[in-house]
């Protein structure tokens, strides 16, 4: 396959797709069509695919994730890092060397709260959240992705506020004013008692559910 | 080595006023130079609780605007001579002062006092602002009931976004009968939500209300029991580890007797 305008290479369970200098849109969508639905062995539900971010515009970007998206897998560009981290890798193989910081790569993004966050307070982000500390009432959590709360949490929590209904709320104490995921609103009920086990709130069947976990 | 203290909490009615009055006259009792600043302009009465109102000659405002020195607005007590009373003007409003004429006073005051006490109004506004600007230290004062709770919660993150990390909690106005049938909040609760270190519990005490209206600070009063948890604050800002006091629930005879007498 001489001709293939897309590359794509496997390192850590996540794929890295690379296209060839010049090619066109068009010539990608195509390829990438052909070989999503050939392939279908290598390419496995729920993997990370990567995509480079300077090559295309924003908006081609998101449709190659969207055709990403259609096969079950996650798609995303890209971040300067994480491309710099591929040249590193490559370097450093070269040198016969394990590099040490390539965990990293394969872990999300999150946004680490290390205190109490207080009436008034509030945390807007895309990423997920953890909270080490108690939410108190009055309170706001607004992630894009799941949110973590060690600790006690009284305030408004809402998970995947963008739209992403596979978020969940996880706290050792779960009493909050209301719970909200992706487009699902639940506020709690109006005489509430203290729970002794850590609980996790996420969508099922289209409804807000509430269950005990081992933490 | 002086502590600039201010007294807050947000919601109004919890006895900021009462708390600064008598930890003022607790700590001049210990021998303590003293003044107690009162930066609730236009609603003051820091002066009526001390008993001094008719004393007064100057007011802050003239002060931080440069018409007189610090020391002729000073206001001593008539009992307590190491105490001190920087009243603040009953006709202005808290756009009168702002935080670096409060802080400078503080830092001139610290030369001759061992504690400067800042009575702050309620409320986050400009006001509140300007009394915890100049402060190494914050007593947040609150009742055990559920909007002052949030109130006091809400001002510790107030003062946490002023880089004022060390704040203690008061606990003013508890009633041990109502804690005890599950009425009223208890300290556990109120722990749990602001979790911060809590250096008094104080009895909800008629006698406050007499002294208020005397104009004599109830700690001065052997009998009351809000005097006595004053009294045992005072020990711990300096530097004592005094166990917090066990209230007196109602006995058998007094339930018997409030049954059959009524009252």
């Amino acid at each position: 396959m001489a001709d293939d305008v897309v590359k794509i290479k496997s390192g850590k369970g996540v794929l890295h797709i690379n296209f060839l200098q010049g090619a066109t849109f068009v010539n990608v969508r195509k390829n990438l069509e052909e070989k999503l639905k050939s392939g279908s062995g290598f390419f496995l539900r729920g993997t990370v695919v990567l995509l480079p971010r300077d090559v295309f515009s924003a908006e081609e970007n998101e449709e190659l994730q969207k055709l990403f998206h259609e096969h079950g897998l996650i798609c995303r560009t890209k971040t300067p890092e994480e491309a710099e981290m591929l040249i590193h890798n490559a370097a450093a193989k070269e040198s016969r060397q394990i590099p040490k910081k390539s965990t990293k790569q394969d872990v999300q993004e999150m946004l680490v709260v290390n205190k109490t966050l207080r009436g008034g307070q509030e945390i807007r982000t895309e990423s997920s959240v953890l909270i080490v500390g108690n939410v108190n009432p009055g309170a706001q959590i607004i992630a894009g992705g799941s949110i973590d709360i060690r600790g006690t949490c009284r305030g408004m929590v809402h998970a995947g506020a963008t739209g992403d209904t596979s978020a969940i709320i996880v706290a050792d104490h779960l009493m909050p004013t209301q719970i909200r995921i992706a487009n699902l609103i639940a506020r709690s009920p109006d005489a509430i008692e203290k729970s002794n086990r850590a609980e996790r709130a996420s969508i099922k069947n289209g409804c807000i559910i509430i269950e005990p976990i081992e933490r | 080595m002086s502590e600039v203290i201010v007294i807050t909490s947000g919601k109004g009615g919890v006895g900021k006023t009462t708390t600064t009055a008598n930890l003022g006259v607790g700590l001049a009792m210990q021998g303590k130079n003293v003044v107690l600043v009162d930066t609730d302009t236009g609603l003051r009465n820091l002066d009526l609780l001390l008993g001094l109102e008719n004393r007064i000659m100057y007011d802050l405002i003239d002060v931080t605007e440069g018409r007189v020195p610090y020391k002729k607005a000073l206001v001593r007590h008539k009992k307590f001579e190491t105490l001190y009373l920087l009243p603040t003007s009953q006709v202005k409003d808290k756009s009168a002062v702002n935080p670096e004429q409060l802080v400078k006073l503080c830092d001139d005051l610290r030369k001759e006092f061992d504690f400067i006490l800042i009575d702050c109004p309620a409320g986050i506004e400009q006001g509140f602002k300007t009394a915890v600007a100049a402060a190494d230290e914050a007593i947040v004062v609150t009742m055990p009931e559920i909007s002052a709770v949030r109130d006091a919660d809400k001002i510790i993150g107030e003062l946490g976004r002023a880089d004022k990390d060390n704040i203690k909690l008061i606990v003013n106005r508890i009633r041990p009968q109502m804690v005890e049938s599950g009425d009223m909040l208890d300290m556990d609760d109120i722990n749990d939500i602001l979790s911060i270190d809590c250096i008094g519990q104080i009895p909800d005490d008629t006698m406050v209300v007499t002294s208020t209206n005397k104009g004599e600070p109830c700690i001065t009063m052997e009998k009351s029991s809000a005097g006595q948890a004053y009294r045992n604050i005072v020990r711990r800002i300096l530097g004592e580890d005094v166990p917090f006091m066990e209230f007196q629930t109602e006995g058998f005879f007094e339930k018997l007797r409030r049954r059959v007498f009524g009252k």
